[in-house]
């Protein structure tokens, strides 16, 4: 079996989590909205535990973490959530970057849709926006700035802490997809600027099907959301639905350990890091997006002489990796992310993505270098 | 495993000697926390327990919302310890 390294489309379960959702499922399965016995109230601890746990993750409060089907769902809810509120104050413009997940993207075409204008800003070749381009950007009538915490595809770190300056003090929400970097990069997201964040459970070793919208309050008071779906009132209104509590304490127990061993997780990846690197350096590959603002388990490169699709192939029986997002690799369209930063075409198709994490074992290098020259050759 | 026993110990003594945990309250937790080997298996509930005490406020039910942990959340958990 092929040694995964594609952590970024989706990480391994830990088994801490498997655990609890297991006895979420199988023991105690009562339903946290009836809390008229001990199942109910278990249930409903459980999720409030849960919460207190992925709050504590970016020192947000309990009560500002609206649980959700993921970080697709949340960033929904984030930019859909605000159109009422946009449409009635008269404030229509948005502003989001071009290497934004399809999550955020088309949930802004949409917005398009009903009336607004979205401007989307550029990334420069080192995979990162320019935040001097944002403040540029902003104008009295911008409703929303929505920007990612960490890119999917080359696992850039985006420039927060210079956005947070910049929207220091303007009356303009600011959402953030955190899905690749929440429970990874711990700092930036605590930054008491940023509104709305939003994560996953399956990229931090936790279930599938099951993420979180953290909505930071002001004067006890979420921004001007306004719900997707409606019925039944759960999630202080703004997500209705019987929570799923196998998932959610699932979710809980993955954001604690994300905090509690942050430190020895990142250690490891960078440990692997320097590996993959000595050995798609020797191959002559190049980087896409620079390497000191690249999370430690993410390398994106280019293969001189070597289309992705054949590297793929070739190396499927060593390792499992991809050449794009998940969620566009099926419509084999070009990276919008690399295209964005520039790249030719004929990199664009030469590019791999390699994503690994603290689960993954040794991966035998010099058979992945072997292969890859012979393909090339 | 040890580790959340001494979390609970901690949080206890801090929430007793500075804060508004009654020592009605305080001591059936203290008993938790340092008879850990009484306790296996069951360290889901001692985390929970652990977020209670943290987060107990003697006020916790008045308001609208009810979001902190009071006597009535910590009580429950440890009767389900002992279940």
């Amino acid at each position: 079996m092929a040694i995964y390294l594609d952590c970024n489309a989706t990480t391994p379960v830990e088994p801490s989590v498997a655990s609890v959702v297991v006895r979420f499922l199988e023991k105690d399965f009562g339903n946290a909205a009836s809390p008229i016995h001990d199942y109910g109230v278990f249930a409903l601890v459980a999720v409030e535990h849960a919460r207190g746990q992925v709050a504590e993750v970016v020192k947000a409060r309990r009560d500002e973490v609206i649980f959700t089907s993921g970080a697709t769902e949340s960033n929904n809810l984030a930019i859909l959530g605000l159109a009422d509120a946009g449409l009635g104050r008269g404030r229509r413009h948005l502003i989001t970057t071009t290497i934004e997940h399809k999550a955020v993207l088309e949930p802004f075409e949409e917005m398009a849709r009903l009336g607004f204008e979205v401007q989307i800003l550029p990334v420069r070749a080192d995979g990162r926006f320019d935040p001097q381009r944002l403040a540029d950007a902003l104008r009295p009538d911008t409703l929303l700035v929505s920007t990612m915490q960490v890119n999917n595809e080359t696992g850039v770190l985006q420039p927060l802490a210079e956005v947070a300056d910049i929207l220091a003090n303007r009356d303009i929400w600011w959402h953030v997809d955190a899905a690749q970097g929440f429970g990874k990069e711990l700092e930036q997201l605590r930054h008491p600027r940023i509104d709305l964040i939003s994560l996953s459970g399956h990229k931090i070793y936790g279930p599938k099907g099951v993420g979180a919208l953290i909505a930071r309050k002001y004067d006890r008071q979420f921004p001007p959301l306004r719900p997707l779906v409606f019925g039944g009132g759960q999630e202080q209104g703004l997500r209705p639905g019987t929570l799923p509590v196998p998932l959610i304490a699932g979710l809980g127990e993955a954001a604690k350990l994300a905090l509690r061993n942050n430190g020895e997780r990142i250690a490891h990846c960078q440990a692997f890091r320097e590996k993959a690197l000595a050995t798609f350096s020797a191959l002559g590959a190049e980087q896409n997006g620079a390497e000191e603002y690249t999370l430690p388990h993410v390398l994106n490169v280019s293969l001189p002489g070597i289309n992705s699709e054949l590297a793929i192939k070739a190396l499927k029986n060593v390792i499992a990796v991809s050449s794009t997002s998940a969620c566009t690799s099926h419509t084999h369209t070009p990276s919008h992310v690399l295209t964005a930063m520039g790249l030719s075409s004929e990199k664009v198709e030469q590019s791999i993505r390699l994503s690994w994490c603290h689960m993954t074992p040794e991966v035998d290098w010099s058979e992945v270098g072997t292969i890859l020259r012979a393909r090339r050759g | 495993m040890n580790d959340i026993f001494r979390e609970l110990e901690e949080v206890t003594v801090e929430q007793y000697d500075h804060h508004d945990l009654p020592k009605w309250l305080a001591d059936p937790v203290l008993m938790v926390a340092r008879n850990p080997e009484s306790y296996q298996g069951k360290e889901y509930l001692v985390e929970i327990l652990v977020a209670q005490v943290r987060e107990y406020d003697i006020y916790a039910e008045t308001g609208c919302c009810k979001w902190a942990y009071d006597h009535e959340d910590i009580k429950r958990t440890l009767r389900w310890l002992e279940e």
